[in-house]
């Protein structure tokens, strides 16, 4: 916990010098740097470790071999354990939890002010959120989070599919090339609607920003993206859907040129093959718990025995450093085969 | 919630110590706590083998580079040492550890120590 260690001194293994500790008080402390975070755990030993500032070794010694020298060192302290650093993933989803407390749905009409909710600052979320800068930054990104008046806002989702509409609509109307959406006639067209900041930014999430040879900025709109997130606003609207039928639903819900192909929606919803009707329903890794162990029970009580290909997305963020998901399956899990096909299931009994 | 900030101190990057591993405990004779005490001689043989005088043993090592190196880190607490339970967030005074020292390299003594024996009887 944050409060064991304040002692009077801590040693650590670790390579750098500007570090943060951070934690609630009911939260394990991790130590972050400006892009990576730690778990930090104490490790003991049954040796003794004495500390000795200044004390030479013998290639810092000079080769007198004359007289002897004698010199006098002093040994600071002792200890028996120490903190160890071990690299692991951040812990985030309390950033959109946090965010999601008060989304904006777009600016207040009228003469309205906007309702009051919690709103974060940077200097805040990273107060509160156990990981670095720079990956809070990245998840900021991932989430489609934008800086309003000084706040981190996520977007409420039918707002961001709003402007999305209205993006893509354009797009159609002006016959542009989905690669080729040219940002000033966006905000030309579009501002009237929304405001030019909010239009921007769905260009940001869902596109690639570039400079033509005219040094215009261009959009090149993602494909997956855009048919991802349309699936999402479909999904959320039932709990299962006929999984042919929402194909041609979903197809036809696309801007016209894209492809709509089930393979954008990994991680995101998940395809039962064995029942009659095929069937989908939406399943967001971002709604699974954080904790391996919790992930892992909660996927077998959805569902009792996965493929690894079924399962993988949903665990691939569980993965540490130079861990592959085989691994994880191998740990966490107990394989069998079903009809020629090899699949997992949990190693403990799970009420469904 | 602990909010500490790592800091070196400015200019000067922190100073190298070294660590000394031993096996066991160390006490002191008449039990009286080892602060203020000597401890005990380090020699180095001509071939660099660091050895452990304490007490009438002594202790043969060797050093070791550390393939993950310590921080030695010194808490300033920006309150006074009844207040820390009830700490929250303390813009004014948030207790801050600065590195005082790196340890890259140790000198471990994992072998048996054996007793000097400096008077032996002789043969009649």
């Amino acid at each position: 916990m944050v409060h064991d260690l304040l002692e009077s001194f801590i040693v650590m293994s670790v390579f750098f010098i500007s570090l943060i500790i951070r934690g609630d008080k009911d939260e394990h402390a991790v130590l972050c740097n400006e892009d990576e975070t730690y778990d930090l755990k104490i490790a003991d030993t049954s040796n003794l470790l004495l500390f000795v500032p200044g004390c030479k070794t013998p290639d810092q010694l000079p080769d007198i071999s004359a007289s002897p020298q004698l010199v006098h060192a002093q040994i600071w302290g002792f200890s028996n354990c120490y903190w160890e650093l071990r690299r692991q993933r951040p812990r985030l989803k309390k950033l959109k939890k946090l965010l999601m407390e008060n989304p904006y749905d777009g600016p207040a009409v009228g003469m309205q002010e906007e309702a009051p909710g919690p709103k974060y600052t940077m200097d805040d979320l990273l107060e509160r959120i156990q990981a670095s800068r720079e990956e809070i930054e990245a998840h900021l990104q991932n989430v489609h989070a934008c800086e309003i008046d000084g706040f981190w806002r996520i977007l409420d989702f039918d707002y961001e599919m709003k402007l999305l509409g209205h993006v893509t609509q354009l797009v159609d109307s002006e016959s542009w090339s989905f690669s080729k959406v040219p940002l000033s006639v966006c905000l030309e067209e579009l501002g009237s609607l929304e405001p030019k900041s909010m239009i921007e930014h769905c260009l940001n999430c869902y596109g690639r920003r570039y400079s033509n040879e005219d040094g215009q900025v261009i959009y090149a709109l993602d494909e997956d993206k855009v048919c991802r997130a349309t699936a999402q606003l479909l999904l959320q609207n039932a709990v299962k859907f006929n999984l042919s039928e929402f194909q041609e639903v979903w197809q036809q819900s696309v801007p016209e040129g894209m492809s709509a192909r089930l393979d954008q929606l990994r991680g995101l919803a998940l395809l039962d093959r064995s029942s009659k009707p095929e069937t989908i329903s939406l399943l967001r890794i971002e709604d699974l718990p954080e904790d391996t162990l919790e992930r892992f029970n909660s996927l077998f009580s959805l569902r009792e025995k996965w493929t690894q290909d079924d399962i993988e997305p949903y665990i691939q963020d569980l993965c540490g450093e130079k861990q592959t998901t085989g691994a994880l399956l191998t740990k966490h899990a107990r394989s069998s085969v079903q009809n020629g096909v090899k699949v997992y299931n949990s190693r403990r009994p799970i009420a469904t | 919630m602990g909010f500490c900030v790592f800091c070196s101190k400015a200019g000067e990057g922190p100073a190298e110590w070294l660590l000394v591993e031993l096996q066991g405990e160390v006490v002191s004779r008449q039990n009286t706590g080892l602060a203020g005490n000597l401890m005990g001689d380090l020699h180095y043989t001509k071939e660099g083998v660091p050895v452990l005088i304490v007490g009438h043993h002594i202790l043969y090592g060797k050093q070791v580079k550390l393939e993950k190196p310590f921080a030695v880190l010194m808490k300033h607490s920006g309150l006074p040492r009844d207040e820390e339970e009830t700490m929250e967030t303390n813009q004014e005074n948030p207790t801050s550890y600065t590195v005082s020292a790196l340890i890259k390299k140790k000198l471990i003594f994992k072998t048996r120590p054996k007793p000097i024996i400096t008077n032996v009887p002789k043969k009649v």
